[in-house]
């Protein structure tokens, strides 16, 4: 049988990059529509369901963690020898499932893109670009996307705490006071409705399936998940601190959020150049759903060209754009209401059920 | 078999008849003299490179003086003709495709007849010109000598400033034609071992008629031939280049040509010059970041101009945005096709003056910058604004001199996106090509090194420069078996002091 899931010397992935990626790739996309959302159904306790999320996900990482530390080989070396051809089937769904996760953050990004890179309204056709960079994107192996967690600490670090710095003029901490003011079943609806945004695991997957485990590698990559959720609760804070009442209707707030800052009417808002920076790494996760995808595809088909299963990929999720953005309420909606179980269950009890997974022909580390 | 490859005769006027057929160019001479027992004795020598007082003084008075008669077999004539020589670098040759090799080569031949054996003189003397500073790598602070286009002072440079028996050099030739020299160089124990293989198995195989400059050996052995970056550094000062030996790369010395090359190859070593490394680290990390912020605005200003003007006005303040709308109002080109013409001046104004004779450039200057400036602007064609944001980035762009030939493409091209899609495009743009760089790997070195993949230690000579007694270690990159550079013994010293 053909080794569909071996992964040449080249693929090799990190620890520390999987760390940085959890750090600060992944908390970018949960400064976009994140923050009105969780006001809108939460108000001043929108950091409760965003820590419910995070402990959740937080719990299925460390799962992973200990699933993958059980043993010398990677999880993808095991799983091939455990399924055999049988794991086409796991490569099929998580392609479905990563196509799925890739819908939410297009659309996002597609909004966010006409509302802060242009003072004009640009053609439907301008986003159309971004397709050219995630098809060159998927074409890239696993050792692209660590790599990308490497680069990200610069990208992200220096325009996050530049924003923060530079919005924590206008923000009043104290509005998120006093906790639990909403009853618990507002945080659990939050924490239901913004299921799909939370794509954490399901986004480390891949890295964590390629690493080769040494020892303390499970910390490095914890601390780097427990960074990234401080970095998401510090503007969730900030955010409510600064709009309040008024949070749920700001939309992809992480553009706006500096704009008070007083030196901005002297200088121009250079605190532009700040989110620019950080839509760098938006990209890059943006992109992410749609190569891990190229990837589950390729080795789920058999098909090698990845140039040509990239160029399908991308094409499919343009024309999604293309004729769905209209629709971004309803999909939203639908998403938020009833999609929470599928996303849950590929991000948080798929990786769980890998605690099953037992070594075939090789003794545990 | 080569008609080349037979062996050489006995007999001196076979060996001359078949030189002359192999060889028959006429500036390769041929002269003729006698020993003391008038046995005839030829020198063979390509007329222009080689030293003939020398020969004269050395071989053909010494060897008119011998009696080859009192030797017995052609063994001992042969030791005796060596041994009155006296010449300094003398070897034997038995084929005639090795002799025709070193009088291309420069070298002269000495046949006796009688004796079936070509004798080698190394009595070469190329035009060359005068060790001199190199005019595209010049230093305030600092050695001054630059690389010129013999391959052996070249080496005699290197070996000038690293006497240690662990310096190699590996002499290949390349070219069929040209047979040109290339010297692998490195230090046995410190190079990275892939990339000396990798290096010299391209060279190996380079099957190309003639190298005339070490770009060829360049552009031949990349591991990325099409790519805009490159994968190979380059230097013209051998303090750099022994440097960078002493760092664990391959050095490439080619003759006839003044750039040595380097590899592995990162992005960082551009904004790196010799001289941060003779100044105090502060002002050496100042310099870099200098230049680092020099060439983003140097490739991204023009375009993030254009995009100011058609979609995010916000970018600049209220001020400034009436002053450019006040100077751009009239004009009947569009931002973009503006901003493309004065780009399309700069380039051609560039070219130009590189090209031009030195005494027609003053006339250019004058033409270029203040008529043809001045004139567009004052004729509505072209905005003052526009002028000033090209001629900055000109400036800008050569404080990273190796990188502006990529760095004017790269403009070009955020300069077309920008056009079409404003600072989206701009941030896409650089999204892909920090993707592409991400991923390019040179020799197994990545081209993001020490950034991606990160290398903390590294860190300390990247866009940053710590203090000599920090940088104790090679860098991690490089994968050098001899890790150590540096061992501070010495006090290091208290503020107090």
């Amino acid at each position: 049988m053909t080794n569909l899931l071996s992964t040449p010397s080249n693929e090799r992935v990190c620890s520390r990059q999987i760390a940085f990626f959890a750090a600060f790739v992944l908390p970018v996309y949960k400064l976009l529509e994140l923050p009105s959302l969780l006001a809108r159904f939460a108000e001043g306790d929108l950091l409760l369901p965003a820590l419910f999320q995070f402990l959740l996900q937080a719990g299925a990482l460390l799962a992973l963690l200990y699933v993958a530390s059980r043993s010398n080989q990677t999880i993808i070396e095991r799983l091939e020898k455990r399924l055999g051809k049988w794991v086409k089937l796991v490569y099929s769904a998580y392609a479905a499932m990563f196509l799925l996760a890739a819908v939410l953050p297009l659309l996002d990004l597609e909004k966010f893109v006409y509302a802060a890179f242009y003072d004009t309204s640009p053609t439907l056709f301008s986003f159309a670009a971004f397709f050219l960079f995630s098809a060159f994107f998927c074409c890239k192996g696993v050792k692209a996307l660590g790599r990308v967690g490497d680069v990200s600490l610069f990208l992200f670090l220096i325009p996050f705490f530049a924003l923060i710095v530079m919005s924590l003029v206008e923000a009043d901490i104290s509005n998120l006071l006093p906790f639990f003011e909403k009853p618990l079943y507002a945080s659990f609806k939050s924490a239901t409705y913004t299921a799909p945004q939370f794509i954490d695991v399901l986004l480390l997957l891949p890295l964590i399936a390629n690493l080769r485990f040494r020892k303390g590698d499970g910390v490095k990559i914890a601390t780097g998940y427990t960074a990234g959720a401080l970095f998401t609760l510090l503007f969730l804070a900030v955010f409510y601190g600064i709009y309040s009442t008024i949070a749920l209707r700001k939309h992809y707030a992480f553009a706006k959020i500096a704009q008070y800052f007083p030196v901005l009417s002297v200088v121009g808002r250079i605190d532009l150049l700040f989110v620019y920076m950080l839509c760098i790494v938006l990209f890059f996760f943006v992109a992410s759903p749609l190569r891990n995808a190229v990837a589950c595809v390729g080795k789920a088909s058999g098909l090698r060209s990845k140039t040509l299963l990239s160029f399908l990929v991308n094409l499919a999720a343009f024309l999604f754009v293309l004729f769905c953005n209209k629709y971004y309420d309803r999909i939203y909606r639908f998403f938020g209401n009833y999609l929470f179980p599928v996303f849950w269950a590929f991000s948080l009890l798929l990786p769980l059920a890998l605690l099953f997974l037992k070594n075939k022909g090789e003794n545990d580390a | 078999m080569n008609k080349n490859t037979k062996p050489l005769q006995k007999e001196l006027r076979t060996n001359l008849q078949a030189l002359k057929k192999a060889l028959p160019a006429e500036d390769v001479l041929t002269y003729d003299f006698q020993t003391a027992d008038d046995v005839d004795c030829a020198l063979i020598y390509a007329d222009g490179i080689v030293n003939k007082e020398l020969l004269g003084t050395l071989v053909a008075r010494p060897l008119s003086a011998l009696s080859l008669r009192d030797y017995k077999d052609e063994q001992a004539k042969a030791t005796a003709v060596e041994t009155t020589a006296r010449f300094p670098e003398l070897k034997r040759k038995e084929t005639l495709q090795d002799a025709v090799k070193e009088i291309l080569d420069g070298n002269t031949l000495l046949l006796v007849d009688g004796i079936a054996v070509g004798f080698i003189l190394g009595a070469k003397l190329l035009p060359n010109r005068a060790v001199i500073e190199p005019p595209t790598d010049v230093t305030v602070k600092g050695p001054r000598e630059g690389f010129i286009e013999d391959v052996k002072t070249n080496m005699a440079l290197v070996r000038k400033r690293l006497k240690t028996p662990d310096l190699r050099f590996e002499m290949h030739s390349v070219g069929k034609r040209s047979n040109t020299a290339v010297a692998i160089c490195y230090l046995d124990g410190t190079a990275n071992e892939q990339a000396l293989q990798e290096v010299r198995s391209r060279i190996a195989q380079i099957d190309v008629d003639i190298v005339p400059d070490s770009s060829y050996v360049a552009a031949l052995i990349a591991p990325r031939p099409r790519s805009i970056f490159r994968c190979i550094g380059t230097t013209e000062k051998p303090d750099a280049f022994t440097a960078k030996i002493a760092e664990g790369r391959v050095g490439i010395l080619v003759d006839g040509s003044p750039i040595a090359l380097t590899a592995p190859y990162v992005l960082t070593e551009d904004f790196q010059s010799s001289e941060d490394y003779y100044i105090s680290p502060f002002l050496a990390t100042t310099f870099r970041a200098l230049r680092l912020i020099s060439l983003l605005v140097a490739i991204l200003l023009p375009a993030f101009y254009v995009s100011v003007q058609i979609f995010k006005m916000q970018l600049v303040p209220l001020g400034l945005m009436l002053t450019i709308a006040s100077s751009v109002q009239e004009l009947p080109l569009s931002p973009s096709l503006e901003m493309f013409v004065v780009l399309f001046l700069l380039e051609t104004l560039k070219e130009a003056s590189i090209r031009m004779p030195k005494y027609v450039g003053m006339s250019l200057s004058v033409v270029g910058a203040l008529v043809l400036g001045e004139t567009a602007v004052n004729a509505g064609f072209l905005s003052t604004p526009a002028i000033i944001i090209v001629a900055f980035s000109g400036i800008c762009m050569y404080t990273v001199p190796n990188f502006v030939e990529t760095g004017s493409l790269l403009r070009w091209l955020f300069l077309i996106v920008s056009g079409c899609f404003g600072p989206f495009g701009i941030i896409l743009l650089l999204a892909f090509v920090l993707t592409y760089l991400l991923t390019s790997d040179c020799f197994d070195t990545p081209l993001l090194a020490p950034f991606s993949p990160l290398s903390t230690r590294d860190l300390r000579d990247s866009v940053v420069k710590y203090g000599m007694s920090s940088l104790t270690k090679r860098p991690r990159i490089f994968q050098s078996k001899n890790k150590t550079r540096l061992r501070v013994t010495a006090n290091k010293g208290t503020d107090n002091d």
